[in-house]
């Protein structure tokens, strides 16, 4: 072995992570080599310059107005469900409510609250509300139907909150236009939902889950079978039906069935293989579900690690392992999550990964 | 890029109450106070855009990061359990904020450049004039990006290779190839 073969345990060695016989070892090579010894004393000079460097710094600007002007207007996140026994788990969920309402009468009333109707605007050609052909700008009041034939298309103003585009070929329904609530149903069709308030105040019904949004945009599809896809271009929306639930954030999707609710989140541009093994995964026979897991797991890269996030929870024990080790193995498992964790549904493990893997803003512990 | 601080921040008005322990201003920031929360920005803040901008090398990034770190920080501290010092917890939020973003910045240029490969991607190092050594904190800002993530968190901030590798979503021999990268990028640089 010459030195340049030497690098990794010349910074090894300075940084302590040689065993005991390495570091010996390499001691004696050290003894010996001029060009080892002098590269070690050039990388100490650079720790030691490199300890020296300050560790604050005061920005040119000061940086408060804007983070002030945020969160006054956020609420608190909201918080894991179904983890921990603590009372935290029963009453920060109240808390939050009470912060939003709180926030909400706080806030100037033009920005957050709703009107019992929303406005709605023709885009092209003829949408209408129940049967009232839209020219122009019109209202939309709870309980009534906008619908688009194949040659228009609607915007509807979500209170001061957002708005969604509404497709041709679309049947949408205001639910609920309150403060708190603010619920569209879409029968079926495609909406575009782009929204600013803070997470869970606009919700979408569909005929096989709700979307629920975290701080987002999106694009909803939803067939005449009533099966959906979910896309979301920015921010997190949860899907939910029955107690199953699903987190996507930006750059994934996800598919809805009826009576199965929501299915697993897949990278959107994750490749076919996967998404049929998903399908079959999450939607066909059950009997089938670890020949399914086999390809789904065959079929993801290291990409797909939102996949593999939920996969933790939704495999089914005795195939958790190999979920495990499927994210692990581009995605370490952070201290504290071990393998054995992972296989008992330890939902705190779960979150820490999520944490880890940069789904910081995962708001709540996706669900079986 | 310079570290002086050339300018101070306005706080005056907001020095705090001596009685306002830390332990006390985030207890009183968890039940959403937000003058609490201020104090404890005016405290952290010069730790926090330190680490941001010798992170990402921009100032105005630097500045974006402090102030997104500060907001999740906000939204996340009902979940702060108080088991670490909040000094710790907040530095672990402000470098997951700078993280995510490098994290998105690579998708997106994966996504523009079509490529699996992070070193294709990533803007070289500019080599600096002939006969002008370059200070160490240039050097660093002058590093390739994920070379100079892993740099600062180890070697600097003192974190451990599987705690980065696992914040970066990358295996352990990756970090330690990309830090012996940066160092001897950095022994270049200097000499």
């Amino acid at each position: 072995m010459n030195c340049s073969d030497r690098s990794a345990q010349l910074h090894g060695y300075l940084d302590g992570e040689l065993s005991a016989a390495d570091a010996r070892a390499f001691e004696t090579h050290l003894a010996r080599c001029e060009n080892c010894r002098r590269e070690l004393a050039a990388l100490r000079a650079l720790r030691a310059a490199t300890t020296s460097l300050a560790r604050e710094a005061a920005p040119a600007r000061d940086l408060w107005p804007e983070i002030s002007a945020k969160v006054a207007r956020r609420a608190p996140a909201p918080l894991a469900r179904g983890s921990g026994r603590s009372a935290l788990r029963y009453f920060m969920p109240l808390a939050a409510a009470a912060a939003i309402a709180v926030g909400i009468i706080l806030a100037d009333r033009n920005t957050v609250s709703s009107g019992p109707w929303w406005n709605v605007a023709s885009l092209d050609g003829a949408p209408r509300v129940d049967a009232q052909v839209i020219r122009g700008t019109g209202q939309m009041r709870v309980g009534q139907w906008l619908e688009t034939d194949r040659a228009s298309r609607a915007k509807v103003e979500v209170g001061a909150i957002g708005q969604v585009n509404v497709e041709p070929n679309s049947r949408l329904r205001l639910v609920d236009a309150s403060a708190t609530d603010h619920r569209l149903e879409l029968a079926r069709g495609e909406m575009h939902a782009l929204i600013w308030a803070p997470p869970r105040l606009f919700f979408v019904n569909t005929p096989s889950a709700t979307a629920i949004d975290l701080g987002c945009a999106y694009t909803l599809k939803v067939d005449d079978r009533g099966a959906g896809e979910l896309r979301v271009t920015a921010g997190y929306v949860a899907l939910e039906h029955d107690g199953r639930e699903s987190i996507i954030p930006a750059g994934q999707a996800c598919l809805t069935r009826r009576g199965a609710g929501p299915g697993t989140p897949f990278a959107a541009d994750a490749s076919d293989a996967l998404r049929r093994a998903l399908e079959r995964f999450d939607f066909e026979n059950r009997a089938q579900r670890s020949d399914a897991l086999a390809a789904v797991l065959a079929a993801t890269r290291p990409d797909d690690y939102v996949t593999l996030w939920h996969l933790l929870a939704r495999a089914e024990p005795a195939h958790r392992g190999e979920v495990f080790d499927a994210l692990a193995k581009d995605h370490p498992a952070p201290e504290g999550v071990t393998r054995a964790g992972i296989v008992a549904g330890d939902a705190a493990m779960r979150r820490a990964w999520a944490d880890a893997l940069g789904l910081a803003s995962f708001p709540a512990q996706a669900k079986r | 890029m310079s570290y002086a601080a050339p300018v101070a921040a306005p706080f005056a008005f907001v020095v705090s109450d001596p009685t306002d322990d830390e332990a006390g201003l985030v207890e009183r920031a968890q039940a959403r106070d937000t003058h609490a929360f201020e104090l404890l920005y005016r405290t952290h803040v010069r730790r926090v855009y330190a680490v941001c901008l010798r992170m990402v090398a921009n100032v105005r990034q630097a500045e974006e990061l402090t102030q997104r770190a500060f907001v999740t920080a906000w939204e996340k501290l009902p979940l702060f359990r108080r088991e670490s010092a909040f000094s710790s917890w907040l530095h672990r939020v402000a470098v997951n904020t700078v993280l995510a973003d490098l994290r998105a910045e690579q998708r997106r240029t994966r996504r523009v450049f079509g490529t699996e490969d992070p070193a294709a991607f990533e803007t070289p190092p500019p080599a600096p004039p002939a006969g002008v050594r370059l200070d160490l904190e240039a050097a660093i800002a002058a590093l390739p990006t994920q070379a100079r993530a892993v740099f600062v968190l180890h070697d600097v901030e003192g974190w451990r290779h599987d705690e980065i590798a696992a914040e970066l979503g990358v295996a352990v021999g990756t970090t330690k190839a990309q830090l012996h990268r940066a160092r001897k990028l950095l022994q270049e640089a200097l000499q």
